[in-house]
């Protein structure tokens, strides 16, 4: 930390917090700036979101309506018209590419946040609390840690899924909370060693306090970076939940394209126009994602500095 | 040593690269090596895309299943490539002035595959245990009994029926003969869980058919080999599989691959892939088969409860036509089917070209039709933009389902629900599998989904599907069980000219009666059918020769009714094709076992070499 | 010099829970005990699993009884007595599974057989694949791994690392797509060269050498799918154990001593770094079982991964249930086997 000559002012606690958050903010930004993939992955996210906004400018919802494209050639390689060619009703990959991201980045993120929110409060508590609760908090997290992520998925998935992305989100939301809540445990019995919370405790500060205002701060970094990293596990997931079909069959998203252009027989009539993008796609978002994930964990956890 | 490094990392990469061509042609000579022969035998491998269900005559449904029955069994009538009736175990009939008594005279000398000869007991016991059987027994044999009185053997070669009233079906007796040796031992509930496979209890596969059970993999192949003492003559072929792929793909590659020498229904457009292909032919087959979709046109009971959650307006002819006058058929033969297909209409297919009836004023595709229609029946339409019962209640918002084994279903709904918008329908649709829709549609909880049919030359158990009695029925265990009658059209005119048709024995007026019936199906719309498919076929032309059509020239040549294919078909006896598999074999086990060394070695090396080359790569 | 036990924490990402097990192994003493230990609480954690199979399944709307209607060989007696089984109070039905909790004579509503039968008979293809496509992304992903580790910032590890996060943002499905439109249809630049679906062919027996080989053959490109995803976990892993072992002080101290670089690695550095590798390896047997499911069924490949897309197409849930009874049992099985194996191999913990 700088030794600061600054004239003396007689500013409110408030103020100050806000002075020091808004240095902290700057010299986060400076110091992510720093890891040039993570900035690439700022980029990547960037584009997808620029172009899944402008979905339906691009490519007007008619485009991609079956009954008005039956007609185009069908499954056919990239051309002037189509620059990535058709799917097997004559649907332009490419219009067919850009909508998709609309329903990946939102059921991604969407997911992602429910669990972040589930695993901090879990984690939290088992971390904060001694007594049963805590103890009992810390038992589920470890549970349901071994119940393997895909299966349960699916199991939920098959009996709610085709009904909607609602469904999905909230699917995927309760299903990827452990990973986040074990981290914030971790994390919080790291913060609550230190002497200051002792001091708080002391002082008579309530549960609810001590965990808002000192712990959750502390926690909130690491979590939203693990929570990014969330994303990118959480669309691979949705991506294979579509391929397998168990997604609502009127959304177009990347996996299920694959499973149209792998049930249209595209890997026979070697119609790489359509296998490939929406990979690609996946790969990129994913990737975006990780990327940043990767980035901010070594920002805001000195410890991994080395790298 | 750092020359030493470099020069292992070249030797590391040249061994590398001598694996690779080492493995490439081994793999290559050991697919096609797949033999043509298997132990020196020759195998007709067929590829299909579903099982056979269920090996047991009385409890499978599968056009696969019914193909393994041909193999195994004999039937006492059978068609000829016209379709005409042709003697089988029978080798002749007579039939009373009256009509009421038949008489068979059996081939002689047949024996089962276990060696006890096949009597006119077995016929007798066969008859007879589906005339007293209950619903175990009558599923798929209980429309050819139907005016059987009784069944008895006259003598070892002699079978007499007598009926109750004069029926065409008694030249059309596709019942196989099973042994009463080994039925007679299986009780009403053991028969519905006898699977008939070699290690059942009795064992099973005991037929007097042209090729005897060998093997059987659930859901993934059946095998069978050659009966030699066939009565029909023996195969020349040593023996038929039957191996099952998930989807299309993987069947078509096989085929490419030589792994397979048969491939059986092929979707449309891979099956473009295949056409002018080196060693392949190909057959679209002006086929009996159709895709239909089906509206609930009123779920109940047999006995007039209601059931289900079917939409009202659907039990409204108008509604009905309005909806096929809005489904563009031809959109659906291009994209399904590739073009390999003719517009649908009416039950019976053009390929059965005296039954078949065809509309003089088709329902063609015109929206704005289909559009005014609903509007002049009073189904206004709201201010979402969706229609309303004529009172206003209740909006057309319609459940639909498709079926997750094919694609096309899946693509005619979903196109489906693009038609149903524009003339002011909602709609939402689930792809379910072909069991649970077989129960939804029991059960009367839809409101459209599309299946199809593929229909007998003899035109009775189609037209039954229509009638009053096969609508759903509950058990006394309070199940609600589905019979044919998936579109719950019920109309009494229709069941008594069905009814006469069951004893019309003369052809043509037979024949009047049924077009009459096609009629008043169409004219309700009771399903839509948008089009008749070719059955699309391929097969390696370097492997087997003697592909029999049914009918001429281009029918189909396996999945018929009747075996001629299977009976005619020899291998193709090429001078430069696979050597003795014996030698193939030894060649793939010795590359594979080098490529494995040569691989280790590789291994080896790049670890050890990781290890040392740390000394060089200091940071 | 840093507890080992610490420098395992460290490397295994903050993981007080195991932190905290491994320090009680070394006061409650004994490796034998330790494993009773790991054993029971895992049995905790499969009671548990048991309990939540239950809840789940309770919770499932519709007609139980119903999804048997497909099951053509069951009789109307039998569907009203599982009706009447289904349909009883909940505490009553709680109590039955208690009993039988494994539902050992469970049957499947589309064959009418017996679940865990069916599970076993589908149990030795997916060994096969996922041991292969495991076995080889180990020894490959492992390697690159400390390659690029030790020479951080070198053109190889930022090479590799960018490969590999590729990789693992990678869908193993698509791969495996990709892989047949490649090298099994012949469609494109390559000739085709492997099968694209099935296990084997018929009629040649697997435990022949002919049908090993065959097995193999078949199996080829679906474990390449797999494989290389995994590889790129394995890699990461691998990767971020040595560069944080490279850290420690011991090391510094060792090349203080003079010792060479190589023989660091090979003493030191790579087997420190190793443990919580493969603890991680095992651990992450959850996100293989992932990558099978999908990989199967592109493939044919008649394992537990298509028999589970399968259950889910006809609705089969007494089938769902027990496999996913099964995936959570090996889950626990393979933490297990992770915990033992750091106690067995670190000889800084038995002591």
């Amino acid at each position: 930390m700088s030794v600061e000559t600054a004239p003396m002012q007689v500013l409110s606690s408030r103020a100050i917090a806000r002075q020091r958050r808004v240095r902290s903010t700057k010299r986060f930004v400076e110091a992510f700036a720093q890891h040039k993939s993570g900035v690439l992955g700022v980029v990547m996210l960037l584009v997808f979101v620029v172009l899944g906004l402008l979905a339906p400018v691009l490519f007007p919802a008619e485009m991609i309506e079956p009954i008005n494209t039956v007609n185009n050639p069908r499954m056919a390689s990239p051309s002037a018209e189509f620059w990535l060619g058709t799917d097997e009703l004559g649907r332009s990959v490419l219009a067919l590419l850009v909508w998709a991201i609309r329903p990946s980045l939102i059921v991604g993120i969407s997911a992602s946040i429910i669990a972040m929110i589930l695993g901090t409060l879990l984690g939290i508590s088992s971390g904060h609390f001694r007594n049963w609760f805590g103890a009992l908090c810390e038992r589920l997290t470890d549970w349901f840690l071994v119940i393997p992520f895909l299966p349960l998925v699916i199991v939920l998935a098959a009996v709610f899924g085709q009904q909607g992305d609602w469904i999905l989100i909230v699917v995927l939301g309760i299903t990827a909370w452990p990973g986040t809540a074990r981290l914030v445990r971790a994390q919080t019995l790291s913060v609550e060693g230190r002497p200051y919370i002792e001091r708080a405790k002391v002082l008579g500060n309530s549960d609810w306090k001590q965990m808002s205002r000192h712990v959750l701060p502390n926690v909130m970094p690491l979590v939203i970076a693990n929570t990014t990293l969330t994303v990118a596990i959480v669309i691979l997931s949705q991506t294979t939940l579509a391929f397998i079909g168990l997604t609502d069959p009127n959304s177009v998203n990347w996996g299920s394209m694959l499973d149209n252009a792998s049930a249209s027989g595209a890997p026979l009539r070697g119609a790489w126009w359509y296998l490939l993008p929406p990979g690609i796609c996946v790969i990129l978002v994913v990737l975006a994602f990780t990327l940043i994930g990767r980035a901010l964990e070594v920002v805001l956890n000195p410890r991994l500095g080395s790298e | 040593m750092a020359r030493t490094r470099r020069s292992l990392r070249r030797w590391g990469a040249a061994g590398l690269a001598t694996v690779i061509a080492a493995v490439i042609p081994v793999t290559v000579a050991a697919s096609n090596a797949q033999a043509i022969e298997q132990d020196g035998k020759y195998i007709l491998k067929v590829g299909v895309l579903q099982p056979v269900d269920n090996l047991n005559p009385f409890k499978g449904i599968t056009a696969a299943a019914y193909e393994a029955w041909a193999l195994m069994y004999d039937t006492l009538t059978g068609y000829g490539k016209d379709f005409s009736a042709e003697p089988r175990l029978a080798e002749s009939w007579e039939e009373s002035e009256d009509g009421l008594t038949w008489t068979y005279n059996l081939v002689e000398g047949v024996n089962f595959s276990d060696g006890e000869p096949l009597t006119a007991d077995d016929v007798v016991y066969t008859f007879n245990r589906i005339i007293e059987g209950e619903s175990n027994e009558q599923t798929n044999y209980g429309s050819y009994v139907k005016n059987m009185e009784s069944v008895k053997a006259i003598d070892d070669a002699t079978v007499e029926f007598t009926l109750t009233e004069p029926t065409p079906i008694m030249t059309k007796l596709a019942v196989p003969i099973l042994p009463e040796h080994i039925w007679s031992e299986l009780d009403a509930d053991e028969l519905r869980d006898y699977t008939n496979s070699p290690d059942s209890d009795p064992p099973g596969g005991v037929g007097s058919g042209p090729f005897v059970l060998d093997e059987a993999v659930k859901g993934q192949y059946w095998t069978f080999t050659a009966n030699p003492d066939y009565w029909g003559g023996a195969p020349k072929i040593d023996g038929v599989e039957y191996r099952v792929y998930r989807d299309a793909n993987g069947m078509v590659t096989a085929l490419n691959n030589g792994e397979i020498d048969f491939a059986d229904d092929i979707d449309a457009n891979l099956f473009s892939t295949l056409e002018g292909k080196d060693n392949i032919a190909t057959n679209a087959a002006e086929y009996y088969g159709w895709s239909y979709i089906t509206f609930n046109g009123g779920a109940q009971l047999t006995d007039g409860t209601p059931i289900g959650t079917g939409h009202p307006s659907l039990e409204d002819p108008i509604v009905r036509e309005a909806i096929n006058w809005a489904v563009d058929k031809q959109a659906l033969i291009n994209t399904n089917l590739e073009g390999y297909g003719s517009q649908g209409s009416s039950f019976m297919p053009p390929i059965y070209a005296d039954q078949h009836y065809e509309p003089e004023d088709p329902i063609g595709y015109d929206v704005e039709l289909a559009n005014q229609m609903l509007d002049d029946a009073g189904y206004a339409k709201g201010p979402d933009g969706i229609r309303t019962m004529p009172d206003g209640s209740n909006p057309l918002d319609f459940e639909l389902f498709s079926r997750q084994e094919s694609k096309t279903s899946q693509t005619t709904i979903e196109l489906l629900q693009g038609w149903l918008k524009e003339i002011g329908i909602e709609s939402s649709a689930e792809t379910v599998s072909e069991g649970r829709l077989y129960a939804i549609a029991g059960e009367g909880t839809f409101d459209m989904y599309e299946w199809g049919w593929v229909t007998e030359p003899d035109p009775d158990y189609q037209a039954s599907t229509f009638t009053c009695d096969q609508f759903s029925y509950e058990t006394k265990g309070g199940q609600i069980y589905g019979g044919l009658n998936d579109s719950f059209y019920c109309d009494p005119e229709y069941d008594e000219l069905y009814a006469q048709q069951a004893v019309e024995t003369d052809p043509a007026a037979r024949t009047e009666i049924v077009k009459e019936l096609q009629q008043m199906v169409y004219e309700a719309n009771a399903y839509i059918i948008p089009y008749y498919y070719d059955y699309l076929q391929a097969w390696r032309t370097d492997r087997f020769t003697g592909f029999e059509h049914q009918p001429e020239p281009d029918g189909a040549v396996l999945f018929q009714y009747g075996t001629f294919s299977y009976l005619n078909v020899e291998p193709v006896t090429d001078a430069s094709g696979g050597d003795s598999d014996s030698s193939s074999n030894t060649a793939l086990i010795v590359g594979g076992v080098a490529a494995a060394a040569v691989l280790a070695g590789v291994v080896v090396f790049l670890i050890s070499r990781g290890r040392r080359s740390g000394e060089a790569d200091m940071e | 010099m840093s507890e080992p036990a610490e420098a395992i924490a460290a490397d295994v990402g903050s993981d007080p829970a195991l932190e905290r097990r491994v320090r009680d192994t070394r006061r409650a003493g004994g490796l034998g005990r330790f494993i009773l230990r790991r054993s029971l609480t895992g049995l905790g954690t499969l009671l548990f699993v048991l309990a939540f199979n239950f809840v789940l399944f309770q919770l499932l709307p519709g007609d139980p009884a119903a999804r048997y209607r497909g099951v053509r060989d069951i009789s109307a007696e039998a569907i009203a007595k599982l009706r009447e089984e289904l349909n009883a109070p909940l505490w009553d039905q709680f109590i039955n599974y208690i009993k039988d909790p494994l539902s050992l004579d469970a049957l499947s509503t589309f064959s009418g057989e017996s679940v865990w039968s069916t599970i076993f008979g589908s149990l030795w293809p997916t060994v096969v694949l996922l041991g292969t496509a495991t076995l080889v992304a180990t020894i490959v992903g492992v390697w690159i791994g400390i390659k690029a580790g030790w020479n951080r910032g070198s053109k190889f590890d930022k090479a590799s690392t960018g490969v590999t996060l590729l990789l693992y943002a990678t869908p193993e499905f698509w791969l495996g797509l990709l892989l047949i439109m490649l090298f099994s249809t012949g469609v494109g630049p390559f000739p085709a060269l492997f099968p694209s679906g099935t296990i084997k062919d018929a009629g040649i027996d697997a435990l022949s050498i002919e049908g090993v080989i065959n097995i193999a053959y078949h199996t080829v490109l679906p474990a390449t799918a797999l494989a290389l995803v995994y590889l790129a976990d394995y890699s990461l892993i691998m990767r971020a154990s040595i560069v944080d072992e490279l850290g420690q002080d011991y090391l510094t101290t060792a090349r203080a001593k003079g010792l060479m670089d190589y023989q660091i690695r090979r003493r030191h550095a790579v087997p420190n770094a190793s443990l919580p590798t493969i603890t991680l390896i095992f651990l992450s047997f959850g996100f293989i079982i992932g990558g099978a499911i999908t990989v199967e069924t592109v493939f044919s490949y008649p394992g537990l991964g298509l028999l589970s897309v399968e259950a889910i197409g006809t609705q089969d849930l007494p089938l769902l249930q027990a496999l996913f009874l099964f995936t959570s049992a090996a889950v626990i099985l393979f933490n297990i086997i992770a915990d033992v194996t750091i106690a067995l191999v670190d000889p800084r913990i038995r002591v």
